[in-house]
């Protein structure tokens, strides 16, 4: 009975510390709902810690996708950075609020989120995603992208003295 | 020890540092925004739609991302006139004249178009366009309505603007300029189709 009660007590704990890990950086939030007959709606949550994990494992594969988005997001990613870093300093701040006749779009922090709110007549969107993952994605595309080139120069450095050698 | 106090124990100590883990880092950055100066941008459209646009910036912020913005005129935070259009005007002489002269009305021009006023008043410039032209033309349709300009620009930030050379304005040092000046109103533009609005203030949300 003592035995099992010391397994339980542990797998709880682990699983209480599991939870704390995954849910530390919050969650990503995305609601996109179309008014129209037939329209998508879609709903769904992720522990923003997954995007992070995700992006490590991304860069195990052997396409090296996070390189290559990388060197897309290249002139981007100063300004990502940049932005995601100060955007930490104002947890609870509205930044942009347009209304017209048919939509309503609203860009703010909250609690430390960014939330992005589209009020359409035809659809209605919102996108909820810690500032903090924001600046890990920054950093490790940014990361990944100097390993691109890092990497590319190694092997530029390879050829030229292989070259130089068989000369 | 009794065994389930231990257990109790160690439980409780467990869901204490979950419950750190879990707490968000949000506070550590709340007093960023107390103090801070924002910028603010309104328009409001007149038309049927009824269009509002409200943007607000910390200047502080603008200030770190400016500088990571490298496109076209803009590097460094930094925007680079075509001096081919200054026309032989040097701008750092005029503004040294502003500077230097005392405080008065520098340009007065009515005429049957426009009013201009262009005048110094406590180290703060004051720019006025009165667009009579607009009113006439928008009589002969429904509405008629002069198009108004003001600007209030403090003159360190002139300064500041221009400090960065003679074909670049410097954004990043008049923004901080406009910072240390505390709360302002911009630019006021009001016509037939648009009112807008744009002023400096230590609050994160527009009126």
């Amino acid at each position: 009975m003592l035995v099992l009660a010391k397994v339980a007590l542990g797998l709880g704990a682990t699983l209480a510390m599991t939870t704390a890990y995954v849910f530390h950086e919050g969650v990503i939030r995305v609601d996109v709902d179309e008014h129209h007959q037939g329209g998508s709606h879609v709903h769904f949550w992720v522990p923003a810690t997954t995007v992070s994990a995700g992006m490590r494992l991304a860069r195990l594969a052997p396409q090296h996708p996070l390189e290559q988005a990388a060197e897309q997001a290249k002139p981007y990613l100063p300004v990502l950075r940049t932005m995601a870093k100060e955007l930490q300093k104002y947890p609870n701040a509205e930044f942009i609020d347009v209304t017209d006749e048919e939509q309503h779009v609203h860009i703010a922090t909250m609690n430390g989120k960014l939330r992005i709110d589209v009020l359409g007549e035809d659809e209605t969107v919102h996108v909820q995603v810690p500032v903090e993952t924001l600046m890990d994605v920054a950093d490790q595309l940014e990361d990944a992208g100097q390993n691109a080139r890092a990497e590319d120069w190694h092997a530029r450095h390879a050829k030229h003295s292989v070259a130089f050698a068989s000369e | 020890m009794n065994l389930s106090i231990r257990g109790f124990l160690k439980a409780a100590a467990l869901f204490a540092l979950a419950a750190c883990a879990l707490a968000p880092a949000a506070s550590l950055a709340q007093a960023a925004t107390d103090t801070d100066q924002w910028i603010h941008i309104r328009v409001t459209s007149k038309d049927a739609k009824g269009e509002v646009v409200r943007i607000n910036v910390p200047i502080e912020m603008a200030a770190k991302v400016l500088p990571a913005v490298n496109k076209d005129r803009l590097h460094d935070g930094k925007v680079r006139i075509d001096s081919a259009h200054m026309e032989d005007v040097d701008l750092h002489a005029i503004l040294d004249a502003v500077r230097t002269a005392k405080d008065g009305e520098y340009v007065t021009v009515q005429s049957n178009e426009n009013n201009v006023r262009v005048s110094k008043s406590n180290g703060v410039l004051y720019i006025n366009v009165t667009d009579k032209e607009h009113a006439k033309k928008g009589a002969k349709g429904s509405e008629a309505a002069e198009s108004k300009v003001e600007i209030k620009v403090p003159m360190k930030v002139v300064d500041a603007l221009f400090s960065a050379g003679k074909d670049e304005l410097d954004l990043v040092a008049a923004l901080h300029a406009l910072s240390a000046h505390g709360d302002t109103e911009l630019i006021t533009v009001k016509d037939a189709e648009n009112d807008i609005h744009i002023w400096i203030d230590s609050k994160n949300a527009a009126e």
